[in-house]
C-alpha cells in the first residue's frame, strides 16, 4: 500500500474524532466542581477521590475485571479446544451442525440467554452471585473463542501435521508444538475479544447477579432513576487510562521481545 | 506455547490478588461476619453514609444491590436464587408483587419509629393498613417548565401544554400510563379509567397535541431541560428537582386538575432470610434524622412527618414538592390494571408515538 492520499486521511480522522469525542467529553466533565455535565464550573479531583473513597463501586470495579480476565482464560483453553476438535471432525455434516449451533449462540440476543440462564441456575440450586455470573461468561464467550479460531486453523496446512507425525511426536506434542503456535494469533484474538465481552456485557450479567454480587454495568445501568454522579465520569476516566497503559505495555513487549504475539513466523 | 502459559499465570495471579483486595475491603466495610441482611435498592436512592451508620450501631453487615425497574426486580425475587430481605418498589408493584404472594408481613411491633410516618401516606388502596410496606419515598407528577424561554407563560391547567404558542416545545416522557394518564386527566377523568370511551378521547385528545411535542423521551430529558434546549417538560417532581438543582429558572407545577401521586415503599420480599435484620433496617429508614439525611441526599419528598424537624425549610415548605392536602386531593394512586388493560394502554400509547412519525 502507498502513502494514504488526502481524502481518506480526512475520512479516517473523522471516524477518530467521532469515536474518541464522547469519550474525552466524559473525561473533561469528571473534573468539574459543579457536579454535573451541564456546564464546567472549576476544575477538582473530588470525584477521583470519591471513587476511592467508594469501598462498593471498587468492589464492583474489581469483580468486574476478576468475571472478566477468569472467563475470558477459562473460555479461551475450552474454545480452542473446542475448535481443534471441530477441525477433526471428519464427517462433514455432523461438523457443519455443530457450527451452526455454535454460530446460533453468538446471533441469539443476550436477554433469552440470560433468562435461560436464571431459570437454570435456580432449578439447579446454584445461588446467584459471583460463581453464576463466571459460569454465564464463560458460557456465552466460548463461541466467540471458537469463531476467532477457526480460521486459523483451517489456514493450517495437513501436511504439517503429518510431516510432525512423520517425525516422531506424539499427539501431546502435535498439539503443544504445532497446532498452538501456528493458531496463537486466533488464541490471543480470541482472548481479548471476551475479556471485552464479559467487561461490557449487561443483558445476560443483570440476570444472573445477586446476593451482593454485582458488576459495573449492572451498577451503571440501575443509576437511572436517580441519575448517574459525575464519579461514574471519574471511575470510566480511570478505567479509560488504564487500557491506554495495557496497550500501550502490550506494544512495548511486543517490540521487545520480537516475539509478537500476533503474526507467526511462516 | 511458553508465553500462552505465562500469560495464563499472570491472570491467575492478578485475579488471585483482586480477589484478595476485595477480601480485604469486604471485611473492613462490615463489623461482624454472619449477621447480615440483603438490600435491593434503586440506584443512587439511599445515602451511603447512613449505610455505615446502621452497620456500626446494629452490628448487621449490609449488602446493597441496585435495580433499574419495579419488573426487573420482580423477575429476580420471583425466580429465586437471592435472599433479598429488603426491596423498595413502588405501589403498583408491591400490589402485584402481594398478588403473586412475594412478600411478607410486616410486625408493626418491632418499628417503634412507624409512628414517625404521616397517617397521609398510610392505609393506602394498592396496601390497605400497611400489612405489607412501608413508605420510603414519594413524588408527583408535573409540568416543568422554563418561564425564560416562555415570555413568562405559565402552567397552572393540563389544557396549558395545548397552547399554539409552543409548538415544537413539549417534551414528553417515555411511558405509557404516564402519557395517557395526563390526556385522562386533561379531560377530568381518572387515572385509573377502564372505560374503552374515555380512553379513546383521551387518546384522540393527545393526538391534537401533535403540534406542540418536541420530543418523547426518557431520563435525557432532565439534561435537555436543563440546558435550555427544551421549555417544557412532563416530569416526576424528583427529576424535575434534578433539573432545577442544575437551571435555577425551571419551575415545577402539578396541574390544577390533578396528577399522578406515587409511592416507593421498603417491603420484605418473600426470599428473605433474616426477618429481623430487615426489621431493624426499616425502623433504622424511619428514625426521622435518618429520614431525613436521606431525603436530603435522594431529593425526593420524604414521607416522614418527624423528619421535617431536622429538615431545610425552605425545602419542605416548597409547595412544588410538599403540596399541602388541599394540592394532594387532586392527586391519584396508580390502580394495578391488570394486565389486559396495561395492554391497552401500551397499545394507545404506541399509536400516538406512530402518528408523531
Amino acid at each position: 500500500m502507498g502513502k494514504l492520499s488526502k481524502l481518506p486521511k480526512v475520512y479516517l480522522a473523522f471516524v477518530f474524532i467521532v469515536l474518541y469525542t464522547p469519550i474525552f467529553y466524559l473525561l473533561y466533565y469528571s473534573f468539574n466542581s459543579g457536579g454535573t455535565m451541564s456546564g464546567f464550573e472549576s476544575f477538582t479531583f473530588e470525584h477521583y477521590a470519591a471513587v476511592f473513597e467508594d469501598t462498593r463501586l471498587i468492589m464492583i470495579l474489581f469483580n468486574t475485571i476478576i468475571v472478566a480476565l477468569l472467563s475470558a482464560l477459562v473460555s479461551t483453553t475450552i474454545g480452542v479446544l473446542g475448535a481443534v476438535t471441530i477441525t477433526f471432525i471428519r464427517k462433514k455434516a455432523l461438523r457443519n451442525a455443530i457450527l451452526s449451533m455454535n454460530n446460533i449462540l453468538i446471533v441469539s440476543p443476550d436477554v433469552i440467554i440470560g433468562a435461560s440462564f436464571l431459570i437454570l441456575f435456580t432449578m439447579v440450586g446454584v445461588k446467584l452471585g459471583f460463581a453464576s455470573v463466571l459460569i454465564s461468561h464463560i458460557a456465552f464467550s466460548i463461541p466467540i473463542v471458537v469463531i476467532m479460531v477457526l480460521p486459523k486453523l483451517q489456514e493450517m496446512s495437513p501436511s504439517l501435521i503429518d510431516a510432525a507425525i512423520d517425525l516422531g511426536a506424539s499427539r501431546r506434542d502435535v498439539l503443544t508444538r504445532v497446532i498452538i503456535p501456528f493458531i496463537k494469533p486466533g488464541i490471543f484474538a480470541g482472548f481479548f475479544l471476551a475479556l471485552t465481552y464479559s467487561l461490557d456485557d449487561f443483558a445476560v450479567t443483570f440476570f444472573v447477579t445477586g446476593n451482593g454480587f454485582s458488576t459495573l454495568s449492572v451498577e451503571i445501568y440501575s443509576m437511572a432513576r436517580a441519575g448517574v454522579t459525575l464519579t461514574i465520569n471519574a471511575l470510566s476516566g480511570l478505567i479509560f487510562i488504564v487500557t491506554l497503559l495495557l496497550v500501550f505495555g502490550y506494544y512495548a513487549i511486543n517490540r521487545k521481545s520480537k516475539t509478537p504475539f500476533s503474526g507467526v513466523r511462516k | 506455547m511458553k508465553d500462552i502459559i505465562r500469560v495464563s499465570i499472570v491472570i491467575l495471579a492478578v485475579s488471585a490478588i483482586l480477589l484478595f483486595i476485595n477480601a480485604k475491603l469486604a471485611n473492613t466495610s462490615g463489623t461482624s461476619g454472619k449477621n447480615s441482611i440483603t438490600v435491593f435498592n434503586w440506584g443512587e436512592y439511599l445515602d451511603p453514609d447512613l449505610l455505615k451508620q446502621f452497620e456500626e450501631e446494629t452490628g448487621i453487615k449490609v449488602i446493597y444491590e441496585t435495580f433499574d425497574s419495579n419488573e426487573a426486580m420482580m423477575t429476580k425475587i420471583e425466580q429465586g436464587g437471592t435472599t433479598y430481605d429488603i426491596a423498595v418498589p413502588s405501589e403498583y408493584a408491591i400490589e402485584k408483587m402481594n398478588e403473586s404472594g412475594l412478600l411478607l408481613p410486616i410486625d408493626k411491633a418491632k418499628l417503634p419509629n412507624f409512628q414517625n410516618i404521616d397517617p397521609y401516606f398510610l392505609d393506602l388502596a394498592f396496601d390497605p393498613e400497611n400489612k405489607f410496606s412501608v413508605p420510603y419515598f414519594w413524588g408527583t407528577l408535573g409540568i416543568a417548565y422554563n418561564p425564560k424561554l416562555l415570555e413568562g407563560q405559565t402552567f397552572e391547567s393540563w389544557e396549558d401544554l395545548w397552547d399554539p404558542t409552543l409548538e415544537q416545545e413539549v417534551v414528553l416522557v417515555d411511558s405509557a400510563r404516564e402519557v395517557i394518564g395526563m390526556g385522562l386527566n386533561a379531560l377530568g377523568y381518572s387515572l385509573n379509567s377502564t372505560n374503552s370511551l374515555e380512553l379513546e378521547e383521551a387518546a384522540n385528545k393527545l393526538k391534537t397535541l401533535k403540534p406542540n411535542i418536541k420530543a418523547i423521551i426518557g431520563d435525557e430529558i432532565t439534561q435537555l431541560m436543563v440546558n435550555g434546549e427544551a421549555a417544557v417538560a412532563l416530569t416526576w417532581s424528583g427529576q424535575a428537582a434534578d433539573m432545577m438543582w442544575d437551571n435555577e429558572d425551571i419551575d415545577y407545577v402539578v396541574p390544577e386538575e390533578g396528577s399522578n401521586l406515587w409511592f416507593d415503599n421498603m417491603v420484605i420480599p418473600r426470599t428473605a432470610k433474616n426477618i429481623e435484620g430487615a426489621h431493624a433496617f426499616i425502623n433504622f429508614m424511619l428514625d426521622a434524622e435518618v429520614a431525613a439525611q436521606n431525603a436530603d441526599y435522594v431529593g425526593y419528598s420524604t414521607p416522614n412527618l418527624a423528619a421535617m424537624n431536622f429538615m431545610d425549610p425552605e425545602v419542605i415548605e416548597d409547595e412544588r414538592y410538599y403540596p399541602d392536602e388541599e394540592a394532594r386531593d387532586h392527586l391519584e394512586v396508580y390502580k394495578n390494571l391488570g394486565l389486559e388493560m396495561l395492554g391497552t394502554y401500551n397499545e394507545l400509547f404506541l399509536g400516538l408515538k406512530m402518528e408523531l412519525q
